[in-house]
C-alpha cells in the first residue's frame, strides 16, 4: 500500500514536507487504486486536516495508520488490523468505527475523534479508570484495549443514555479484552451512564 | 450484589478496594506501549524489518537469490542465513530462564535443547522465521522485497501428530538432539519418571478401587493484544532496544551473550506492555538478534513488529494425559499415577517445565499424604507451532487430568468429590483436612449452590426441551507461593525520601497489567506508615531502563506483587535507620534516642519536643535519603494455599452448545494486597480459561501442515457477550512468610476453569468429553447423536 516513494521521502532528513515528484510508484503494486492527487479535508479532534492522496500520504493509507504515524495519536491502538478486536475504535461523526478497516480517504468530509480528543475529565474515561466496585475487578489491567472500549462506550451512551447490563454486554461485544476485565468494564459503562445522566454533559 | 471480601487484619492501605494507580493513564490513552514509543516521528531515520517465514512445515533452504529484492527502491539490507554474522551465531532457544533469575548462555535453563538457529536455513513449522530478513524504508517495501527473494526450498517430510512422531521412521525434527523425536532426559528436567514415591505397582495391586482417566489438552494461544515489537539501534555507544519483552535484565543479558557485547553496552528500555500471559517465553527470541544485526549493518534504527497472524507464534504445550488412582472403599487414596505425552512442537523451549516442573510441584505439595505416587512425562517434537510459557504453564494441563481423575473416582466410590478431595489432599506441613483447601471448597460450594444443584450425572431436570444443567469444580494448589520463597533469585528494590516527604519507589518490573505496580505502592505506603505518607506522595515509574534501573523482578509465577513488597518492608526499615542517623546529626544527639513516628522525629524519653521530619530535611544541605536493597526471598517453608473454580453450565443436548451460566473463582491469597486488582485477576482469567475450554482452537490442514486460523475471526476469543456471571471470592486462610504473608494469584485463576466446566458438563449430560476444546460436535458425539 505504501510506496517506495513515500519511503524515500521519509528517509531524507531533515524532516520537513518536501514536494514529492508526481510520478506514481512502479515497483510496488498499489492494492487499492484511487485517483492520485485527490485532496481530502476532514477534522481530527476538532482540528482541520488536509491531505492530498498520493502526494502527502499514500492513497491506500489506513485511517489508523494515519492517526498513529502521521499525527502521533497513539491512543489509537492496532492489535489485529483485521477489524476483529476493536482496539482501534474512533468516532466518525459520533459513531464508533474501526479505524484499521477504513481508508484515510473515507474520512473525507467527516469529523474524527480519537481518545486524545476527549476532555481530561471525560466521565467515561474516569469511570474506566476508577472502577473498583467489589465483585467485578477493575475495568482494565494492561490497558491496551481500553481506549477502544472507551470510544465504543462513548458511542453507545450517546445513542442509549440508560443502557441495561445486557445492552452494554451486546454493545461492547465487538471489542476484545484478553485480560478479561469484561465485568469491570460493564460496571464502568453503567457507572459512566449514571454520571452522564446526573451531570448532563456528554 | 456480590459479597465483598473482608480482610483478616485491617490495614491502612493493603487489602482494600481501590482504583489502579495507572488507571487514568491507561483509560485516557496516554500510556505508551512499545509500538507507540518507536514511531518514525521519534526516529526519523527508522527502517522496518520483515522476516521470511516458511511456507512449509519442514524444508531446507538451498539457496537464496537476493538480487531482485535488493534492487527494489527503499530496500536497505537483506540479511540471509548465508551471511557470516548470522552463521557465527550460536544455536539457542527461547527457554533461557523461567524468569526467576537472569541467566547466561552457558547456564540457560534448557541448555540440552538448543534447537533454534537465529535465521537458520531449516524450517520446522509453517511460519518459522528462517532464511532472510529485510530492512527497508517501510514495512510494505520490506514485505515486497521478501516476495522478490528467489528461495530454493528442499521440501522435507513432516509429522504433525505426537504419537505418529514417536513411530520408527517418522521424520526427525531435530535429529541431532532427538533422533526419534522424543526429547532426551536432561539435567534440569530430570528423568522421564520424575517422581516415584513408595511402591506404586504394589499399591495398585492391593487397591480396592482403581479408576483411570484420559484427557487431551490442546494449544490455545496467549492472545495478548499488544503485537510483539522491538526497535534496535546499534551505534558506537552500543545497542539500545525498545521492546515489549517482559524481561528487561534478561533481554540485556540475552543480547549481550548472543552478540558478544559487554553488558554496559546493551540498554533495554520497557514501558507498558499490552498483556503477557506467558507469550514470548521470557524474551529470548531470535528476532531481537536479527533486528540488532540489521541495525548494525545499516547504521540506523530498525523496527521489527509482528502482524496479528505472526503473533500466533507460540502456545500452551498440548499434552495427552493418562491418570490412574487406587483407593480404599472408604475413599482413602493409596496410589496415584500420571503419565503424559507432551507435544513440544517445533522447538522445545519450556516444554519440560510444563510437563515436569509444574506437575512435580503439585504432586509434592497436594499429594503429600498419598503414600504411592508416580509421575512420568515424555515430550515429542513435531512440525507444529512450538509450545511456550502460557499463563498457568503446565498447571492447566495437569489440572485438567487430575480433576477428571478425582471426579471419576468420587463417582465410583459414591462420594461427593469435595469430600474425597478433603479426605486426601493438603501439603506436607499440615495434617488432613487442610484448612485452606477446606475453606476454599466450602466457599465455592456455597456460592455456586453445590448442594442444591448437584445431581447424579445426567439426571437433572430437562429445561426448555433438551437443555440440561450441571455443576462441577476443580481445585489446585497455589504452589508458587512457597516455591518462589525457596527458589527465586535476588529481589532488588530502592526507596528515596525527598526532603519534602515525598518518596521515589524503585521496584522495577515490566508493567504488563498484572497490578503488581499497585501492590508495590500499597506495600510501600504500609511499610512507610511512620512517615505519615499518603499514596499520592509515592512516585512509581512504570518504566524499566537497564541503563538506570535496578534488576527487574520478572512477571512470572504471579510472584512480583509480594516478592517486591516484602523486600520493600526491609528497605523501609533501612530507610528509617538512615533518617534517624541524619536527624541525630542535625539535632546533635544519639540516633538511639530518636524515633520517627507519623512524620515527626520524636525523642524516646520525651526530653525534647518532637520535630516535623520535613522541617529537618529541608535545612541545608538538602539531599534526598536513599536506600537500595538486594536480597533473596525469605526462604520460609510455609506450605501452600489453595484455589478452586466452580462452574454451572447449561448444555443444549439438541445442538451441543454449552453455555456457562456462572463461574465462582476462589483464591486463598494469604493476604489480599489489592482487592480490586485481585478480583480483576479472578474475573479476567476466565476469558482465557473459558476460551480454551470451549471456543479457542488452532486448526491445521493435516495434508500441508498449514495452520488455518491465525486470526481473531476464526480463532474465537470470548467477548463480553460470551462471558458468564463470574463471582470472585478472596480468602485469607493460609499465611505466607514475611510481614504481609501474601501470595500471587494471577496464573492460577486460569488453571481450574476448563476442568471445572467439563466436570459440570458431565454432571449435566452424563457423558464425558475429555478433549479440549469442547465444541458442539463433541457434545453431540458424546451423546451418540453424531
Amino acid at each position: 500500500m505504501a510506496s517506495p516513494r513515500r519511503a524515500a521521502r521519509r528517509s531524507s532528513p531533515p524532516r520537513r514536507r518536501p514536494r514529492p515528484e508526481p510520478t506514481p510508484p512502479a515497483s510496488v503494486p498499489a492494492k487499492i487504486a484511487l485517483p492520485p492527487g485527490r485532496s481530502i479535508v476532514f477534522s481530527v479532534n476538532g482540528k482541520t486536516v488536509r491531505r492530498t492522496l498520493g502526494w502527502d500520504v499514500p492513497a491506500g493509507m489506513k485511517l489508523s495508520e494515519f492517526l498513529r504515524e502521521e499525527l502521533g495519536l497513539t491512543g489509537v491502538k492496532v492489535a489485529c488490523g483485521q477489524g476483529a478486536c476493536g482496539a482501534c475504535t474512533v468516532l466518525l461523526d459520533g459513531r464508533a468505527v474501526l479505524s484499521c478497516m477504513m481508508l484515510l480517504a473515507q474520512a473525507d468530509g467527516h469529523a474524527v475523534v480519537t481518545i486524545e480528543g476527549l476532555p481530561a475529565d471525560d466521565p467515561v474515561i474516569r469511570a474506566f479508570a476508577e472502577q473498583s466496585a467489589p465483585g467485578h475487578g477493575t475495568a482494565l489491567q494492561c490497558g491496551f484495549c481500553t481506549p477502544g472500549f472507551v470510544m465504543t462506550a462513548k458511542a453507545l451512551l450517546a445513542e442509549n443514555p440508560a443502557p441495561t447490563l445486557e445492552e452494554v454486554r451486546q454493545g461492547l461485544s465487538g471489542n476484545l479484552c484478553r485480560c478479561g476485565c469484561y465485568q469491570g468494564i460493564a460496571q464502568a459503562v453503567l457507572e459512566a451512564a449514571r454520571r452522564l445522566r446526573e451531570g448532563g454533559a456528554a | 450484589m456480590k459479597k465483598p471480601f473482608t480482610p483478616r487484619v485491617r490495614r491502612k492501605f493493603l487489602g482494600q478496594y481501590r482504583p489502579r494507580s495507572d488507571g487514568l493513564e491507561k483509560a485516557s490513552g496516554r500510556a505508551r506501549y512499545a509500538d507507540d514509543l518507536t514511531l518514525r516521528r521519534r526516529f526519523p531515520d527508522l527502517l522496518y524489518a520483515r522476516v521470511l517465514r516458511s511456507p512449509y512445515p519442514h524444508a531446507r533452504i538451498l539457496s537464496i537469490d537476493t538480487a531482485a529484492a535488493e534492487a527494489l527502491p527503499g530496500v536497505r539490507c537483506v540479511l540471509t542465513c548465508f551471511d557470516p554474522e548470522v552463521r557465527a551465531l550460536r544455536p539457542t532457544n527461547a527457554g533461557w530462564t523461567d524468569g526467576v533469575d537472569t541467566v547466561s548462555y552457558e547456564r540457560m535453563m534448557w541448555r540440552r535443547f538448543r534447537d533454534r538457529r537465529v535465521l537458520g536455513d531449516t524450517a520446522h513449522w509453517v511460519g518459522d522465521e528462517v532464511g532472510a530478513v529485510v530492512a527497508a524504508e517501510s514495512e510494505e517495501v520490506a514485505e515486497e522485497a521478501l516476495r522478490r527473494l528467489k528461495v530454493r526450498w528442499q521440501k522435507l517430510p513432516f509429522v504433525l501428530d505426537p504419537v505418529a512422531a514417536m513411530q520408527p521412521g517418522a521424520p526427525a525434527v531435530h535429529p541431532d538432539i532427538a533422533p526419534n523425536n522424543v526429547l532426551p532426559e536432561d539435567e534440569v528436567g530430570g528423568p522421564d519418571v520424575f517422581l516415584n514415591k513408595g511402591d506404586v505397582d504394589a499399591a495398585f495391586a492391593a487397591a480396592e478401587v482403581v479408576v483411570e482417566a484420559d484427557s487431551v489438552h490442546h494449544n490455545p494461544t496467549q492472545g495478548g493484544l499488544d503485537p510483539w515489537c522491538c526497535l534496535c539501534h546499534w551505534t558506537d555507544e552500543g545497542l539500545t532496544v525498545w521492546s515489549n519483552s517482559y524481561e528487561a535484565d534478561q533481554t540485556r543479558m540475552h543480547l549481550s551473550q548472543m552478540l558478544d557485547l559487554p553488558l554496559h553496552r546493551v540498554r533495554s528500555v520497557h514501558e507498558f506492555v499490552g498483556g503477557q500471559f506467558g507469550s514470548r517465553d521470557t524474551g529470548d527470541q531470535p528476532f531481537f538478534v536479527f533486528t540488532a544485526l540489521l541495525s548494525k549493518r545499516c547504521g540506523r534504527p530498525v523496527k521489527f513488529r509482528y502482524t496479528r497472524r505472526e503473533c500466533f507464534h507460540d502456545s500452551r504445550q498440548p499434552a495427552i494425559y493418562h491418570a490412574k488412582a487406587g483407593a480404599k472403599h472408604d475413599g482413602t487414596i493409596t496410589a496415584l499415577e500420571f503419565s503424559s505425552l507432551g507435544d513440544a512442537g517445533a522447538y522445545a523451549d519450556h516444554t519440560m517445565f510444563a510437563l515436569k516442573f509444574a506437575p512435580l510441584e503439585v504432586a509434592e505439595t497436594t499429594f503429600a499424604h498419598v503414600p504411592n505416587v508416580r509421575c512420568r512425562s515424555l515430550a515429542v517434537y513435531t512440525h507444529r507451532l512450538p509450545g511456550c510459557m502460557m499463563r498457568g504453564v503446565g498447571n492447566s494441563q495437569f489440572n485438567f487430568s487430575m480433576g477428571l481423575l478425582f471426579d471419576k473416582l468420587a463417582e465410583r466410590l459414591g462420594m461427593d468429590p469435595i469430600e474425597l478431595v478433603l479426605k486426601n489432599f493438603g501439603h506436607e506441613h499440615e495434617g488432613l483436612p487442610n484448612r485452606s483447601l477446606r475453606e476454599v471448597l466450602s466457599a465455592g460450594a456455597e456460592r455456586i449452590g453445590w448442594k442444591e444443584k448437584r445431581h447424579p450425572p445426567g439426571q437433572g431436570p430437562l429445561l426448555e426441551g433438551e437443555r440440561r444443567r450441571g455443576v462441577g469444580f476443580s481445585f489446585h494448589p497455589a504452589w508458587h507461593a512457597e516455591w518462589q520463597e525457596l527458589r527465586r533469585g535476588e529481589i532488588q528494590v530502592g526507596l528515596t525520601l525527598n526532603p519534602d516527604g515525598t518518596v521515589l519507589l524503585e521496584a522495577p518490573t515490566v508493567e504488563t497489567g498484572t497490578g503488581s505496580n499497585m501492590c508495590n505502592i500499597l506495600g510501600c505506603a504500609e511499610a512507610l506508615s511512620f512517615l505519615d505518607i499518603q499514596l499520592g506522595d509515592i512516585r512509581f515509574a512504570n518504566r524499566v531502563d537497564t541503563a538506570h534501573s535496578l534488576k527487574d523482578c520478572v512477571q512470572t509465577d504471579s510472584a512480583v506483587a509480594y516478592l517486591q513488597s516484602e523486600a520493600l518492608v526491609e528497605a523501609a526499615r533501612l530507610l528509617q535507620g538512615e533518617i534517624l542517623a541524619r536527624a541525630a546529626k542535625k539535632l546533635s544527639t544519639d540516633p538511639a534516642r530518636l524515633d520517627v513516628r507519623e512524620g515527626r522525629i520524636v525523642f524516646r524519653d520525651d526530653s525534647r519536643p518532637s520535630v516535623p521530619l520535613r522541617q529537618l530535611l529541608m535545612q541545608p544541605d538538602i539531599v534526598p535519603i536513599s536506600v537500595r536493597l538486594s536480597r533473596p526471598p525469605l526462604s520460609q517453608r510455609t506450605g501452600v494455599p489453595y484455589i478452586a473454580t466452580f462452574a454451572e453450565v447449561e448444555v443444549d443436548c439438541g445442538t451441543g452448545k454449552v453455555e456457562v451460566q456462572k463461574l465462582v473463582v476462589v483464591n486463598d491469597c494469604g493476604t489480599v494486597m489489592f482487592a480490586s486488582g485481585a478480583e480483576a485477576q479472578q474475573v479476567g482469567g476466565q476469558c482465557i480459561g473459558l476460551g480454551e475450554a470451549l471456543t479457542e482452537e488452532i486448526v491445521y490442514d493435516r495434508a500441508s501442515g498449514q495452520p488455518l486460523n491465525f486470526n481473531w475471526i476464526d480463532y474465537a476469543i470470548p467477548t463480553m457477550a460470551d462471558m458468564p456471571d463470574i463471582e470472585p471470592v478472596l480468602l485469607e486462610v493460609w499465611r505466607g512468610g514475611g510481614a504481609y504473608g501474601a501470595c500471587g494469584i494471577g496464573e492460577g485463576t486460569v488453571t481450574c476453569a476448563p476442568r471445572a466446566i467439563l466436570n459440570a458438563i458431565y454432571n449435566a449430560i452424563g457423558s464425558r468429553v475429555d478433549e479440549l476444546p469442547v465444541k458442539p460436535e463433541k457434545i453431540l458425539r458424546a451423546l451418540g447423536k453424531a
